[in-house]
């Protein structure tokens, strides 16, 4: 089982050693690019080397655009729902007592109700009015469990982080699939501080239930395992059953980033530009590449 | 660290953010007089900085476009209104980016309780709702 704590530091791990790789390659291209600007393209490794510096930019625009947008986003929202701040209302501090969450909660006027934890250094968490106006004092404090338990972790700056390494590394795939167990991973934890703090479970799950758009609930039997579950499907299969989440990080994604890392190893330690290993490369960059320049267009 | 930034944020004003310095100022002017027409707006914003009458016509023409100003003809002249009062524009700003908060957490870097309220079959909405439900104490 792969925790959310250790998923992100695998996940740091893998990316450091990657960017290492990486940059050890690109450095060995620079004196190559040198002279191809000098005497102009001679041989196929002299093409090898545009490719590969072409992949270096793509790889360095996406890790800053993403880097960029993700706080733009976030500035913006965030800006926007504090300029309705009201105060703390007397039901939020009662909820909050013990917690250490004093002077950290934010809440807002809003006719939708949501919860998050949001900021990089020092955190904080922020309840709109509505989720506090359908809450009862139980089901608030299962939430302000569930948010300190992000606080805490400074999941925010996690994954900020992690998608930043996700989008600039894409040409091993296998650290987005890290992301996504992360992202997941973290919510778990963060349901499991909650009932393990609160004694009961079903203080947390009125809450995500109250949350719950209204729609046909009809009990259509057990809970059929499915591939491709959503974060908050898969947080209720775990409150309701308990079980462990198993890791799913496709062997082909792993296969592609051990391959291309190796491939770059080799094109770094050699002299020359091989055009096999580096068509290795080529393809987890394309398998990669087009993953996350798709998530840029959907979002 | 977050105060800080989150205060220099706040001095920049919401409708300025989301609409720009000019479009806010003529918003400003509209959600203040009611009806305007170009040459009404552009005298009132002249006694702070110079303006074209063309640009502030420009202006007003792509309020009207996005849906913030309606307009009726008086004569040759165009007289403008504003389509929703300031708190009603700042609500649809607010709901807006909440949806979006909803629909692309992917790039919003928060942790947030419920990420995808609507991504959820009926069979987890049933299981869910038994366990809320439940009898006893349910620790686990």
């Amino acid at each position: 089982m792969l925790r959310a704590d250790r998923a992100f530091g695998l996940l740091v791990l893998l990316a450091l050693v990657s960017s290492a790789i990486l940059i050890a390659l690109l450095a060995t291209l620079v004196p190559r690019v040198e002279l191809l600007v000098e005497r102009g393209a001679e041989e196929a490794g002299d093409l090898v080397a545009i490719l590969l510096l072409g992949l270096a930019t793509l790889g360095i625009t996406l890790g800053l655009s993403s880097l960029f947008r993700q706080l733009l986003a976030t500035l913006v929202l965030i800006r926007s729902l504090l300029a309705r701040r009201v105060a703390v209302p007397a039901r939020v501090d009662a909820a909050a007592r013990g917690l250490g969450l004093d002077g950290r909660i934010d809440i807002v006027d809003h006719i939708r109700p949501f919860s998050f934890c949001y900021w990089f250094v020092r955190p904080r968490i922020c309840l709109s009015t509505a989720l506090v106006g359908r809450l009862d004092h139980e089901e608030l404090r299962a939430v302000l469990f569930h948010e300190r338990y992000h606080l805490r972790h400074r999941d925010p700056l996690r994954l900020v982080i992690a998608r930043y390494f996700a989008a600039g590394l894409y040409v091993v795939p296998v650290v987005e699939d890290l992301v996504a167990h992360f992202t997941l991973e973290k919510e778990l934890e963060a349901d499991e501080d909650a009932v393990a703090a609160m004694g009961d479970i079903r203080p947390l799950a009125r809450a995500l239930y109250a949350l719950l758009p209204d729609a046909d609930d009809v009990d259509l039997g057990l809970l059929a395992p499915v591939g491709s579950l959503s974060v908050t499907e898969a947080r209720i299969d775990h409150l309701v059953e308990g079980t462990p989440l198993a890791a799913r990080i496709p062997v082909t994604s792993i296969a592609l980033s051990f391959g291309a890392l190796a491939a770059a190893s080799i094109l770094a330690a050699t002299p020359g530009m091989l055009v096999a290993p580096a068509s290795l490369l080529f393809v987890a960059a394309i398998s990669g590449g087009v993953h996350q320049v798709r998530l840029v267009v959907q979002r | 660290m977050a105060e800080q930034s989150l205060r220099r944020l706040r001095r920049i004003g919401s409708d300025e953010k989301f609409l720009g310095p000019l479009e806010a100022a003529v918003m400003e002017r509209l959600w203040k007089r009611g009806t305007a027409t170009v040459r009404d707006v552009v005298e009132d914003l002249g006694r702070t900085r110079a303006l074209a009458y063309t640009t502030v016509m420009t202006i007003m023409t792509r309020l009207h476009t996005k849906g913030l100003l309606e307009r009726s003809r008086d004569g040759k002249t165009y007289v403008y209104r504003p389509a929703c009062s300031r708190e009603e524009h700042r609500e649809r700003l607010s709901r807006d980016l909440v949806r979006g908060l909803v629909d692309e957490f992917g790039e919003v870097a928060l942790a947030q309780f419920v990420a995808e309220l609507d991504g959820v079959d009926a069979a987890h909405r049933a299981a869910l709702r038994k366990l809320a439900k439940a009898d006893g104490r349910a620790a686990r």
